[in-house]
């Protein structure tokens, strides 16, 4: 089955070569492009499954496959796969996504009479390229430049309806704050190369190895060059910097601006960003290098924290919106808070697992939004809906399942990953760093108000009476739209059970899959969860500690903790939200709501920090180069031209003058010889 | 060698007598043709100094100069002349103060 | 005799279509320009040349004759191209063919004039690039001037004057101050040097031969000599504070002056830079490190900004020409092999992409006769292929990945961060490349403004399809950039060869 490998390439070069056929054919094919892109990504889906199969069975690849720059330079820059547990489930969970998102644009884009289709084609093509080289590159610098393709892809797509002013303004904004964080992952890049001279990710050679043998007192290793820090220090600065193209990608605190706006974008596109491709890109480069930050205890801290606070920030925001996308922006903001908080807190697995049920129950959320703003004729306030689920069978029960996932309900996918993230927060919390403990706690609390806001979002939108004329007789949807919620939705159910840890910890039955998965592959990659926890327990001190009777006491009130506070968010929000006409509850909240509704006035910094701030610098710079540079430029001409016109002014015309001038002058001349002579 | 009683000093006091006169002509009057024969005064100041030094070291090459002069003093009154004719076309007038366009 | 060849036929074309009439001038130049392409291609096909042409290296294409004697010391002949000059050839003669192609909307009267002239610049163009004798190297160096005097001054905008006259003015100080400060380099290597020819002077140089010129002893009179010829350079270049000539001339010039100004004029600069300052005087440059990386910062950062505040797409396009230019410069003083080699790879990427964008502008400028940012709005819409490519060349501008602008950015990054020349070189490097949001900034926000939302053109031309002769120098020059951001392999093997030596005394990066 090794051979498979020799075609990996193709699941990126698949959409890539979609790309191309929906950009320069699009407009004569049947389906403008459509059809092009999901049989590519189909065919990458397929790819994509044998090479999971083929690592499953136990072969891993890591080659290096084009030489970008080589020769007589101080570090070759090259381009290359790693097929690893790690990239190989990704590369399925992206290239699925990516297929039915396809599918469902039929549905959404072209049965709508959209125009531009092979454009939108063309980027969706382009993006899930780009997301599959980003996947299965196997060093840092093959991974930041695929990571900035899908910041374009991402510009284009949420940008698509350009004869708007909204769209194209948020996808600016999108780009820059990325862009932004994008600056400090290409200084990490820089950094990472010319300290170790390697970016790659596995294997002994791989950087995180050789910062391994650095850091580790044992082993004498070649000096780096840590530009005169200490090791562990500069290792931090490299680890925090690559960490903010993390956090702009994946939207954490304070980059978290830009993804509200994106919705914007059409509907699948939202799907994709937010369940597979640009946000997903950020945690999943932290897995991808998590064998270098788990040697850095400091960042580790702080990616814990940024993710704890950055899903409970989110939540607050996601209690008060009216319109279903923004409610699940915030929700995703939130949920990669968590990924981030388990990857922070050592739960490399439980991060991966959480990443994976997101991207199935998130896709299915926003595909699940979009059939019912094409039933609602793309109308997005909930409180113009309500009774939808009577019109609506597939979407509604779809929706429900991805709902009940997002909010953490037993035995739905999202209780199973979510708990986990949290179990391993706490134990690690408990288990020696009671600084993580602060970082659990925000998460915990976040559970309650996630449960809160997605019922609310179930109750407004499906339940009820129909409180508009639209959400009385929804516009229908055909199968291209209920064939992705079907099989999401049925995903979203069950996927949980790829790793039910707590089964397997009562039980004692191998049941979980996952973890043996990505414990798996060859020793020599360095990229198994058990050397990852080792790691993070020999450099960033994590242990196991558990609260009374153990470990099974630990499991249990963690995963009673999250599961009842879900339960009360989703009552409480079940109690004020049910009911045939419900109210507007969060008025009540007064100065909170309109701080929450403003977004605690993130966004209104920021725009003061780009308009406020940088236009007026610029803005003065402009008058100071003009002013005061090109005016000492014009000066030096304005005073040759003056002085020129002064002395032109001894030019009388009148010979006499010349005369006496000529005469006076030479009357000079000999008093100087006279005086310099000695004469007198 | 009646001439050589004459000190060198009094050719090359009379010449800058002369030249002098030329410089004050020059620079005091306005008509033309004045300026004319002052420059012919100047012209001739320097000849005698040409002259004088060439007897006084016995050397024919002041002379030459001296007839190279002449000649050129001559081409100079025809030219001058010619130019004066012109500018009493154009200006009604020889003043030469009068002709100051040329300056810019 | 390839270099002669092509300056040769591109002079005889330049005199063919100048005396040919207006309506044929445009097929004609193109014509014309096409065998220097072509012959500039093969040379980079058939290019067998290695290290350094003014280090010892093997140089390609060379002519040697003796021209003139100037008292003891020999003026000659010497033609040569090496890993660095071979692609800013080929750079020119792309730019010139495409230009030329460009030009058949904007340029409505005295056509063969017009094209008589850009084929007079590519030939001084190439002479710079490829002469290897000071003098000879000089007489191209000012000839570029007269062509672009011309092409500014009479088919320019509404202050056309006012711009030709500072841009010849501005350079042409500038290249007086040059000019002695290498004389002075000259006189000081006294009678260790026969000729003005710069493999000569720079080895004797690199030998340590300089004596006193003078009361001045021989390191004073190298850094005195380093400052003056950077301070002609630098007005080339342009860096800040003597960039103040590049708006004016690009916001005059007509579109396909400003693609060479900006594509080739600009990396005469940066070029003579790197052969004369960085290549004969490393020594001096290692002392003068600090304030030459502060301007480059100074010139990313400030260039940048200025972008941001203007409202002229040309002008935009203009000062961030400035901004990477710094880079060019930033690579430079690293002494690294992928600090001095990304700085040549910019050049030429910077080439292209700037080209691109001025075409752009220019198409734009054509239909809708105006370059205000705030006249229109939503031209995505009537001029989608144009958008389309202005987003492409807005982003490699931005530095996207697997366009040239990226491969050449992160060279000059990596090139910088790790360099041993420049002390703090990381901290430099950091700043330096907070450059890359500010032009996502400027560009981003102009293109929103310009290209995206409701429809709106306060000027009201008709705006009809996309003409072939402007489309097909656009797609040509996104392939190329794209082309090489992929494989940048393409010339960076030749620059890399030819830079290993400028950066070997120092012992930067290897």
């Amino acid at each position: 089955m090794a051979g498979v490998f020799a075609y990996a390439p193709a699941i990126a070069a698949l959409p890539f070569v979609s790309f191309v056929v929906a950009l320069l054919a699009g407009k004569y094919m049947p389906k403008k492009g459509a059809l092009a892109g999901i049989i590519a990504t189909a065919g990458s889906l397929g790819l994509s499954i044998a090479v999971l199969v083929t690592v499953f069975l136990g072969e891993t690849y890591n080659e290096t496959l084009y030489t970008f720059v080589g020769g007589d330079v101080p570090f070759e820059l090259t381009f290359g796969l790693l097929l690893d547990p790690l990239s190989a489930a990704m590369l399925v969970i992206v290239s699925l996504i990516a297929f039915l998102v396809h599918v469902f644009s039929l549905g959404y884009m072209n049965d709508e009479g959209e125009t531009g289709l092979p454009r939108y084609y063309a980027s969706l093509g382009l993006f899930t390229a780009s997301m599959l080289a980003f996947v299965f590159s196997d060093n840092l610098l093959m991974a930041f430049m695929f990571f900035e393709l899908v910041g374009l892809c991402s510009y284009l797509l949420i940008g698509f309806w350009f004869r708007r002013a909204g769209p194209p303004s948020a996808a600016k904004k999108a780009f820059l704050v990325t862009r932004f964080g994008d600056y400090f992952f290409l200084v990490g890049v820089v950094g990472v190369l010319t300290t170790f001279g390697t970016a790659q990710f596995a294997g002994e050679n791989g950087f995180p190895a050789l910062a391994e043998t650095v850091l580790n007192p044992e082993t004498t290793a070649d000096a780096v060059n840590t530009f005169g820090f200490e090791p562990a220090t500069w290792f931090a600065i490299l680890g925090l910097l690559v960490l903010g193209g993390v956090m702009g990608k994946s939207a954490q605190f304070p980059f978290h601006t830009w993804l509200p706006d994106a919705m914007e974008g059409p509907t699948p596109v939202s799907a994709l960003i937010h369940a597979a491709t640009m946000v997903a890109a950020g945690v999943f480069l932290v897995a991808r290098m998590y064998g270098f930050y788990a040697l850095l205890p400091t960042v580790l801290a702080v990616i814990a924290f940024v993710g704890g606070f950055t899903a409970l920030f989110a939540a607050t925001m996601g209690v008060v919106k009216n319109e279903i996308k923004q409610v699940l922006a915030y929700s995703t903001i939130s949920q990669y808070g968590y990924i981030m908080l388990a990857l922070g807190t050592g739960g490399y697995v439980a991060a991966f697992f959480h990443l994976t049920t997101h991207a199935v129950f998130k896709a299915l959320l926003f595909l699940g939004a979009g059939s019912v703003i094409i039933a609602m004729h793309h109308n997005e306030n909930m409180w113009d809906m309500g009774g939808l689920k009577d019109h609506m069978r597939v979407t509604y029960l779809a929706f429900l399942s991805g709902s009940l996932a997002l909010a953490g309900i037993f035995p739905f996918s999202g209780f199973w990953s979510k708990d986990e993230v949290l179990y391993e927060a706490l134990v690690h919390g408990l288990g020696g760093s009671p600084l993580l403990l602060g970082a659990y706690a925000m998460g915990l609390a976040a559970v309650f108000l996630t449960g809160f806001y997605t019922i609310r979002m179930v109750l407004l939108t499906f339940h009820g009476e129909a409180r508009s004329d639209t959400a009385e007789d929804p516009h229908g949807v055909r199968w291209n739209v209920k064939f992705p919620l079907a099989v999401l939705g049925i995903l979203a159910a069950v996927i949980g059970f790829l790793n039910p840890l707590p089964i397997k910890k009562l039980t004692g039955l191998e049941v979980d899959f996952l973890h043996q998965f990505l414990d798996s592959g060859p020793e020599a990659l360095l990229t198994s969860s058990h050397h990852y926890s080792g790691l993070t327990h020999d450099y960033a001190g994590y242990s196991v500690g558990t609260i009374g009777g153990g470990e099974i006491v630990t499991l249990l009130a963690g995963a009673g903790a999250s599961l009842g506070l879900a339960l009360l968010g989703a009552g409480l929000a079940f109690a004020l939200y049910r009911g045939a006409e419900p109210t507007r509850h969060t008025e009540k909240l007064g100065g909170l709501q309109t701080l929450l509704m403003h977004n605690y006035y993130q966004d209104e910094y920021q725009v003061w920090l780009a308009e406020g701030l940088t236009l007026r610098l610029s803005g003065a710079a402009d008058t100071f180069d003009q002013g005061v540079i090109d005016g000492v430029v014009n000066g030096v001409s304005s005073v040759s031209l003056f002085s020129g016109d002064r002395l032109r002014r001894l030019q009388t015309g009148i010979v006499t003058n010349y005369a006496a001038l000529i005469v006076l002058s030479l009357l000079v001349l000999l008093g100087v010889f006279a005086a310099l002579g000695g004469w007198f | 060698m009646v001439l050589g009683a004459v000190p060198a000093e009094y050719y090359l006091v009379l010449s800058a007598a002369v030249f002098c006169v030329g410089i004050f002509g020059i620079l005091t009057r306005e008509n033309a043709l004045i300026f004319l024969m002052s420059v012919e005064l100047m012209l001739n100041a320097a000849n005698i100094n040409l002259i004088a030094f060439a007897f006084y070291w016995g050397n024919l090459t002041g002379q030459v100069f001296g007839l190279f002069v002449m000649a050129l003093a001559a081409a100079e009154v025809a030219i001058g002349i010619g130019i004066i004719l012109v500018l009493y076309r154009n200006f009604d007038s020889v003043d030469v103060t009068e002709a100051t366009t040329l300056k810019w | 005799m390839l270099i002669e060849a092509l300056i040769a036929l591109c002079l005889l074309g330049a005199a063919v279509v100048f005396v040919a009439p207006n309506r044929f001038a445009h097929k004609l130049a193109v014509g014309f320009s096409l065998p220097p392409l072509a012959i500039s291609l093969y040379m980079y096909l058939a290019f067998d040349g290695s290290g350094n042409a003014l280090l010892g290296g093997d140089i390609a294409y060379e002519t040697f004759a003796q021209w003139l004697q100037l008292g003891s010391y020999t003026v000659n002949y010497h033609m040569g191209l090496d890993g660095i000059s071979l692609p800013l050839v080929v750079l020119s003669t792309i730019l010139t063919t495409l230009a030329i192609l460009s030009a058949w909307t904007p340029i409505d009267e005295r056509q063969s004039q017009f094209y008589g002239l850009m084929l007079f610049l590519e030939a001084s163009l190439i002479g710079v690039f490829g002469a290897l004798d000071f003098l000879l190297w000089f007489v191209f160096w000012e000839a570029v001037l007269i062509p672009m005097y011309f092409l500014i001054g009479v088919w320019g905008g509404p202050r056309r004057k006012y711009a030709a006259i500072k841009f010849f003015v501005y350079t042409n100080i500038a290249s007086l101050v040059m000019f002695i400060g290498y004389f002075a380099l000259v006189f000081g290597l006294g009678d260790s040097v026969s000729s003005t020819g710069l493999p000569e002077i720079a080895q004797a140089l690199r030998a340590g031969q300089l004596g006193s010129l003078g009361i001045i002893g021989p390191d004073m009179l190298a850094l005195a000599a380093f400052v003056a010829m950077f301070l002609g350079f630098a007005v080339k270049v342009p860096v800040v504070p003597f960039h103040t000539w590049l708006p004016d001339a690009h916001v005059e010039a007509p579109t396909p002056a400003s693609v060479m100004l900006a594509g080739v004029l600009l990396k005469m600069g940066t070029y003579a830079l790197l052969r004369f300052n960085f290549t004969m005087l490393p020594g001096q440059a290692e002392i003068l490190a600090i304030p030459i990386a502060v301007i480059a910062v100074i010139s990313i950062i400030y260039g940048a900004m200025l972008a941001l505040a203007q409202s002229d797409l040309k002008r935009i396009v203009a000062y961030s020409s400035v901004s990477s230019m710094g880079y060019v410069i930033l690579g430079l003083i690293a002494y690294t092999v992928y600090g001095v080699g990304g700085a040549t790879f910019q050049m030429v990427a910077h080439g292209l992409i700037s080209g691109l964008l001025f075409m752009t502008v220019g198409v734009i400028y054509n239909t809708t006769h105006t370059r205000m940012v705030g006249d229109m709005a939503g031209m995505a819409e009537k001029m989608p292929v144009t958008a389309g490519v202005f987003v492409a060349g807005a982003f490699a501008y931005m530095g996207l990945p697997l366009m040239a602008g990226f491969a050449a950015e992160l060279f000059i990054f990596l090139g910088a961060f790790e360099s041993t020349v420049l002390p703090y070189a990381p901290l430099f490097t950091a700043v330096a490349m907070f450059g890359i949001v500010i032009v996502a900034g400027y560009l981003l926000w102009a293109m929103q403004r310009s290209l995206f939302g409701p429809f709106r053109l306060e000027t009201d031309y008709e705006i009809g399809p996309a003409a072939l002769h402007d489309v097909v120098p656009l797609v040509t020059l996104v392939l190329l950039i794209i082309l090489l951001g992929s494989a940048p392999m393409v010339f960076f093997e030749s620059i890399q060869d030819a830079t290993l030596d400028i950066v070997a005394t120092l012992g930067g990066g290897i």
